[in-house]
C-alpha cells in the first residue's frame, strides 16, 4: 500500500457545525479536533456571548483525565487556567436521616481475599459482633478526604496509596474557555452569533444551513447540538420527543450562587440533603459554588433562595440565579444528521456530578461512528449504535440517582416521603433487593457507576443486609477482626504521612491572582 | 425447615461433567462454610468416542478446584487447543479457511486498536491475512505450543483450551470429588418428593433410599429430569435460529503429531469437527435431519475425517432454554438448563457459567427469591450471548449446500443483527454484558466468514501508512521469532508425561 493512493485529498472536508459554546460545545469541538485530520473534517462553532452558559462550578468524574490526556493538556496548567481543585468524592450529609454523613469515593473499599468481595468480610465481621467498624473507614479515598488530605495515587498497584483515583472541581465557564482557545489554536473556526433560521431538505429531513442573525448562512454535514436545555436542533427542529422521568426524580429548579471561600479547602464535593431538596458545595481555588436543587412542588422559589444564602459558609456572591429543567432525555440523541451532546440530549441533576461525564462518552462514542468524510449521507447503523450506547449511560445513572432519595428515613418531609414510597424502575429495585438479601453488588462492565459507588451508597443510604455471601465463611472468624482492624490502621498511617489538599494545591497548580490575594485564609 | 435457617445440605443430581465439575465447585466453594453436598449419580450417557475442546475459562476454574494441568493432561489423554481452525471442504470456496484463536489478534498502534488499523491497511491492498497477526493462531498452525512470557505478556492474550477424553474427564472429576469426602449415591433413576409448597422434599432413589436436601441441583443433561421432567419448568425452543437437530459422534484415530487446535470442516451437509488429543480425534459431526440421513452423515464424517471411524453414535440436539433455571428450590445447570447449538464446543463453559453464577448468588438462606429472580435474570442474558455467537455462524455462513443454505435463512436475535449491522457499517463490535466471547473472538469471526465492514473509525487515518507498515512487519517478525522458540505441541506434552492412555 503506498501513501499516495490511501486518501483523496482533492474533495472538500466533511462539514461539522456545532451550535452552543459551553462546556458540552467545546469538549466537542475540541475532541473532534484532536482525533481527527483538517483535510478531512472542518469543526464551526456557534456561540453567542449574549446566551449565559449553564456551569458555575463544576465537578467531575476521574473520566475527565482521560479525556484532557487525550487532548495532551498539562494538567497543572489546566488547574491553574480553571481554578481547579482536586476531588476524590462526594459527601452526603442527612441523606439517609438529619444528622448522618457519608462519602461517596472514587477508590475501593478494603479489599477482597479468598475469592470474595470485602463487604462479605465486613459485614461478617458486624453480624460477629465485637468492634464494628464503619465501612467508611475501609476506604483510603474517604479516610484522606476527611483529612482534607491530598496526594497523586501510587503508581505501584500493590500499594494501599494506589486504590483510588481523583477527578476535579473547577469554573466550567473557565473549562469551556480553556478548550475554545486550545480549539480555536489548532483550526476550530468559532463563530459569534445566534442562530435565527434553520432549513432542512425537503424530503430527508435532514438539516442543510443555520442562519445567523447576521444574516450569515452556516451549512453543514452534520449538526451538534450543544444549545443546552433549549435542544434548539434535536428537540425544537428535529422534533425528538422528550421522555420525562419526573416520576423518578422530582427536582426540577436549582438556584446557584458563588460565595467567598472559608475554610480548610476540601477535596470533596458536598451535598446536603434540604426538605425540598438538595444543597452542593463545590470548593474552587479562588471562591466556592454552591446550589440549591429543589422540587417546586415543594417549595416556592423565595423560600429556596433564602435557605441557600442562608447556609452559605462564605459571604454570597452576587443574587441566586434561577434555573429550570426537566429530568429526563431525548428518546434519541442522534436524529437524522443531527446529534444532540450534553444537556441538548437530556438532563440528570449534578447530584453524582455525571454531566461532563455524559459529554465526554457522548464525543468518544461519536468518534467512533463519526460519518466518514466523502460517505453519501449518514447511515442509520451508526445512528443506531450510537443512541444504543447513550441510552444505556442514562439509564444506569438514573438508577444510582434514584436510589439516594428513595433509600432515605427522612420521615413527615413531604419531598422525602414522596421519593421513599414512589414506584421505582425495575432495575434498580432487583438491585435494592439484591443487596439488601446478600450484600451483592450490580456487575456491569459498561457505563457508571462501579461497585465500590453503589457499595458507599447503598450502606450510605442505611440499607443493611441481611446476609452476605457463604464463601466468606471459609475464612477463620477468629482471625477476622485482626485482619480488618489491620486494614484500617494502615489507611490511617499512610493517610497521616499526607499533605494537605491546600498545600498541594499551593504547590502544584495555583492560580497567579490567588497566590497573591487574601482569599486563601484558613 | 426454618426460612432463617442457614443453607446447609445440596443434592446435587445428575451425570458426568454436569454432575462433577458441579460437586466439585460447591463442596471446594462452600464446604468451609458447612455445607454438605450430596452427589446422585445416574448411568453415564458418555460415549467413549467422545472428546470436547474446552473454552479458556476452564484453567482458571480449575485452580480454584485444585487441578493440577500436568495431572488433568494425563488422566484425560488431554492436549491443548488454541483455538478452531475453519475449513471449508471442497466446491465449499477456496477463500474461506480461518482460525478462531482463543488469543489476542494483533497489538494497539500508536493507542489505536489493532483491527481497525488491519482493516484500512486491506483496503488499501495489503495481503496479509488478520490470523497471521495472532501469536497463538501462527503457533497452533505450526504445531507448537506458546508458553507465555514477558513480551508475549506485552503483546496480549495467549488462552488456550484443552481437548479432554470426556469420559476420562468425568471420571477424573468423580475421583476428586471422592476423595474431598463428597457423599455418593449411584443410582438407576429418581423419584421427586415434593412438599406442600411444591419445592423439592427429597429424592427417592433407586425405589427406596429417601434424600433430602434443602437445594436440589439438576445437573442430568438434556433429560432436564428434575426442573423439566419433575417441575415442569418449560422450555423455549430455539431451533428456528439453528439448522442442525442431530449429530454423529465417532472416534479416529490419532493424528501421527497432535495438533495443538480444533479443525471444523465445512461439507454441503453440514460441518464436521475433529477434537485430537493423545489417544485418539474426536468426529463430531453436525448436520439437519431434513436433508441428510445417518448414513449420508456417516459417509459426510468420514470424508472429512479421512479415516474410517469407531464408535458411532448419533443423537439429535433440541437446542432449547429452560424458561427458568431456577424454579422452587431447584437449579438447573449446564444442558438440563440450556441446549447449545454444538458448534465452538460452548456445553462445558456454560455449565460453568450456570456454576459460578450459582456460587456467587449460593443461598444464605431458605429465603432466596431474590437470588433465584437474578440467577434466571443473568444467565438468561449469557446463554442468549453464546446463542447469538453461535448463530453468527450459520446467519453469516459463505457456505454452498442446502444446509447452509437453510442456516442462513433461520432467524437472526435481534442483538445480534444489531451487532451484525454495527460491524458491517464500521467494523466495532457492539459492546454488551454478560458476553463469552471477546471483541477478538467476535471480529474473527465476522472476517473468518468474510463479512467485509464499509468503514473503519476515523480517528486510525492520522496514523500516517508508513506506520501501519513498520508495525505490521514489526509484529509479524516478533510473532516468527516467538514461535520458532517455542517447544512442538507434542514435545511439550512429552515433557509433562503422556497419558497412559495414549
Amino acid at each position: 500500500m503506498g501513501a499516495a493512493n490511501l486518501d483523496d485529498n482533492r474533495s472538500p472536508p466533511f462539514r461539522v457545525v456545532i451550535v452552543g459554546g459551553g462546556t458540552a460545545g467545546w469538549m466537542s469541538a475540541a475532541g473532534i479536533r484532536r482525533q481527527l485530520g483538517p483535510e478531512d473534517y472542518s469543526v464551526t462553532l456557534i456561540e453567542s456571548d449574549e446566551i449565559g452558559i449553564v456551569g458555575v462550578g463544576e465537578a467531575t468524574l476521574p473520566h475527565i483525565k482521560t479525556f484532557n490526556d487525550m487532548l495532551g493538556l498539562d494538567e497543572a496548567q489546566f488547574m491553574r487556567e480553571t481554578r481547579a481543585t482536586f476531588k476524590l468524592g462526594i459527601q452526603f450529609r442527612d441523606w439517609d436521616q438529619p444528622g448522618d454523613c457519608y462519602i461517596h469515593p472514587f477508590g475501593a473499599f478494603g479489599e477482597p481475599w479468598g475469592g470474595v468481595e470485602f463487604q462479605h468480610h465486613w459485614l461478617r465481621g458486624q453480624q460477629a459482633g465485637g468492634q464494628r467498624f464503619p465501612i467508611q473507614d475501609f476506604s483510603y479515598s474517604v479516610v484522606a478526604a476527611r483529612s482534607n488530605a491530598f496526594e497523586f495515587p501510587n503508581e505501584d498497584n500493590k500499594s494501599i496509596r494506589s486504590t483510588y483515583s481523583y477527578a476535579y472541581h473547577f469554573d466550567a465557564s473557565l473549562y469551556a474557555a480553556y478548550l475554545r482557545s486550545w480549539a480555536m489554536q489548532r483550526g476550530v473556526r468559532r463563530i459569534e452569533g445566534q442562530v435565527c433560521d434553520v432549513s432542512r431538505h425537503p424530503t430527508t429531513g435532514d438539516l442543510e444551513e443555520l442562519t445567523l442573525k447576521s444574516g450569515e448562512r452556516i451549512a453543514g454535514d452534520l449538526f451538534i447540538d450543544c444549545s443546552g436545555f433549549r435542544s434548539l436542533l434535536l428537540g425544537s427542529v428535529m422534533g425528538v420527543a422528550w421522555q420525562d422521568w419526573t416520576h423518578w426524580l422530582p427536582c426540577d429548579r436549582a438556584l446557584a450562587v458563588p460565595c467567598k471561600r472559608v475554610g480548610a479547602l476540601t477535596p470533596y464535593t458536598r451535598s446536603t440533603a434540604r426538605p425540598a431538596g438538595w444543597i452542593w458545595r463545590i470548593p474552587l481555588q479562588h471562591r466556592t459554588g454552591n446550589g440549591y436543587i429543589f422540587s417546586s412542588q415543594f417549595i416556592k422559589d423565595g423560600e429556596a433562595r433564602d435557605t441557600l444564602v442562608d447556609g452559605l459558609d462564605g459571604a454570597v456572591q452576587g443574587e441566586p440565579r434561577l434555573l429550570r429543567f426537566s429530568p429526563g432525555r431525548r428518546q434519541r440523541a442522534w436524529s437524522g444528521n443531527c446529534v444532540a451532546i450534553g444537556l441538548a440530549s437530556g438532563f440528570l441533576e449534578p447530584l453524582e456530578s455525571t454531566s461532563i461525564y455524559l459529554i465526554q462518552t457522548a464525543v468518544t462514542d461519536l468518534l467512533t461512528l463519526m460519518p466518514r468524510p466523502r460517505s453519501a449521507g449518514i447511515d442509520p447503523r451508526l445512528i443506531d449504535e450510537f443512541n444504543r450506547l447513550n441510552e444505556m449511560q442514562y439509564e444506569r445513572i438514573r438508577d444510582f440517582l434514584v436510589l439516594h432519595y428513595t433509600a432515605n428515613r427522612r420521615v413527615g418531609e413531604p419531598l422525602w416521603d414522596h421519593v421513599r414510597s414512589m414506584p421505582l424502575p425495575d432495575s434498580l429495585v432487583h438491585k435494592m433487593q439484591l443487596f439488601r438479601s446478600r450484600a451483592a453488588l450490580p456487575n456491569h462492565q459498561y457505563g457508571l457507576f462501579s461497585r465500590d459507588s453503589w457499595l458507599s451508597v447503598l450502606v450510605g443510604q442505611g440499607i443493611v443486609p441481611t446476609g452476605y455471601d457463604r464463601l466468606a465463611d471459609a475464612f477463620p472468624l477468629s482471625a477476622l477482626p485482626e485482619r480488618l482492624s489491620e486494614f484500617r490502621n494502615r489507611i490511617q498511617t499512610n493517610v497521616d504521612a499526607m499533605s494537605s489538599h491546600e498545600a498541594f494545591i499551593a504547590n502544584y497548580a495555583q492560580a497567579m491572582e490567588i497566590t497573591n490575594s487574601e482569599e486563601a485564609v484558613a | 425447615m426454618s426460612t432463617a435457617q442457614a443453607l446447609s445440605k445440596v443434592v446435587v443430581m445428575g451425570r458426568d461433567v454436569d454432575l462433577w465439575l458441579c460437586v466439585n465447585a460447591i463442596s471446594r466453594a462452600l464446604g468451609p462454610a458447612s455445607v454438605k453436598v450430596i452427589a446422585i449419580e445416574l448411568p453415564t450417557r458418555l460415549r467413549s468416542s467422545d472428546i470436547n475442546s474446552t473454552l479458556p475459562p476452564l484453567e482458571a476454574f480449575h485452580s480454584k478446584l485444585g487441578i493440577k494441568e500436568p495431572s488433568l493432561i494425563r488422566a484425560t489423554a488431554g492436549s491443548f487447543s488454541f483455538g478452531h481452525n475453519f475449513v471449508a471442504g471442497s466446491g465449499q470456496g477456496p477463500t474461506h479457511t480461518f482460525f478462531h484463536a482463543w488469543g489476542a489478534y494483533g497489538a494497539p498502534i500508536d493507542g489505536s486498536a489493532f483491527f481497525p488499523c488491519w482493516l484500512k491497511a486491506t483496503r488499501y491492498g495489503l495481503k496479509v491475512s488478520y490470523q497471521d497477526f495472532c501469536l497463538t493462531a501462527v503457533a497452533a498452525r505450526n504445531g507448537r505450543m506458546l508458553l507465555p512470557d514477558e513480551a508475549t505478556s506485552a503483546f496480549g492474550r495467549t488462552d488456550y483450551g484443552y481437548h479432554v477424553q470426556t469420559l476420562a474427564y468425568a471420571g477424573y472429576l468423580k475421583s476428586i470429588a471422592a476423595n474431598f469426602g463428597v457423599k455418593i449415591y449411584e443410582a438407576q433413576r429418581a423419584f421427586v418428593e415434593r412438599d406442600e409448597t411444591g419445592s423439592i422434599a427429597a429424592l427417592i432413589i433407586d425405589g427406596s433410599l429417601r434424600i433430602d436436601g434443602q437445594l436440589f441441583v439438576d445437573a442430568t443433561g438434556p433429560d432436564a429430569s428434575l426442573i423439566g421432567r419433575s417441575l415442569d419448568v418449560p422450555s423455549d425452543n430455539w431451533r428456528r435460529y439453528f439448522s442442525v437437530d442431530r449429530v454423529l459422534s465417532a472416534r479416529a484415530p490419532a493424528f501421527t503429531k497432535t495438533p495443538p487446535f480444533a479443525e471444523i470442516r465445512i461439507s454441503g451437509a453440514g460441518w464436521t469437527a475433529l477434537h485430537p488429543n493423545q489417544a485418539a480425534t474426536g468426529v463430531l459431526h453436525a448436520h439437519s435431519s431434513e436433508f441428510s440421513s445417518d448414513e449420508a452423515a456417516l459417509e459426510s464424517s468420514s470424508a472429512a475425517a479421512g479415516a474410517n471411524l469407531a464408535d458411532v453414535s448419533f443423537h439429535a440436539v433440541n437446542t432449547c432454554v429452560r424458561s427458568r433455571m431456577w424454579e422452587g428450590n431447584c437449579v438447573a445447570v449446564g444442558a438440563s438448563a440450556c441446549v447449545l447449538d454444538p458448534i465452538h464446543d460452548v456445553d462445558i463453559h456454560a455449565l460453568q457459567l450456570g456454576i459460578v453464577h450459582l456460587l456467587s448468588l449460593f443461598p444464605v438462606t431458605a429465603q432466596f427469591a431474590v437470588e433465584r429472580a437474578e440467577y434466571n435474570r443473568i444467565m438468561r442474558s449469557h446463554y442468549e450471548r453464546i446463542r447469538d455467537f453461535q448463530c453468527a455462524l450459520y446467519a453469516l455462513a459463505p457456505f454452498e449446500g442446502e444446509f447452509w443454505q437453510r442456516a442462513r435463512g433461520q432467524s437472526v436475535p435481534p442483538a445480534l443483527s444489531h451487532k451484525i449491522a454495527t460491524f458491517r457499517a464500521r467494523g466495532q463490535i457492539a459492546p454488551m454484558e454478560d458476553e463469552t466471547f471477546l471483541q477478538d473472538s467476535w471480529q474473527a469471526i465476522f472476517i473468518g466468514l468474510g463479512v467485509a465492514p464499509e468503514s473503519w473509525p476515523p480517528a486510525i487515518d492520522r496514523i500516517p501508512p508508513n506506520r501501519f507498515r513498520e508495525e505490521f512487519h514489526r509484529t509479524i517478525e516478533f510473532i516468527r521469532g516467538k514461535v520458532l522458540g517455542q517447544p512442538t505441541h507434542d514435545g511439550y506434552l512429552d515433557s509433562i508425561g503422556r497419558s497412559s492412555a495414549a
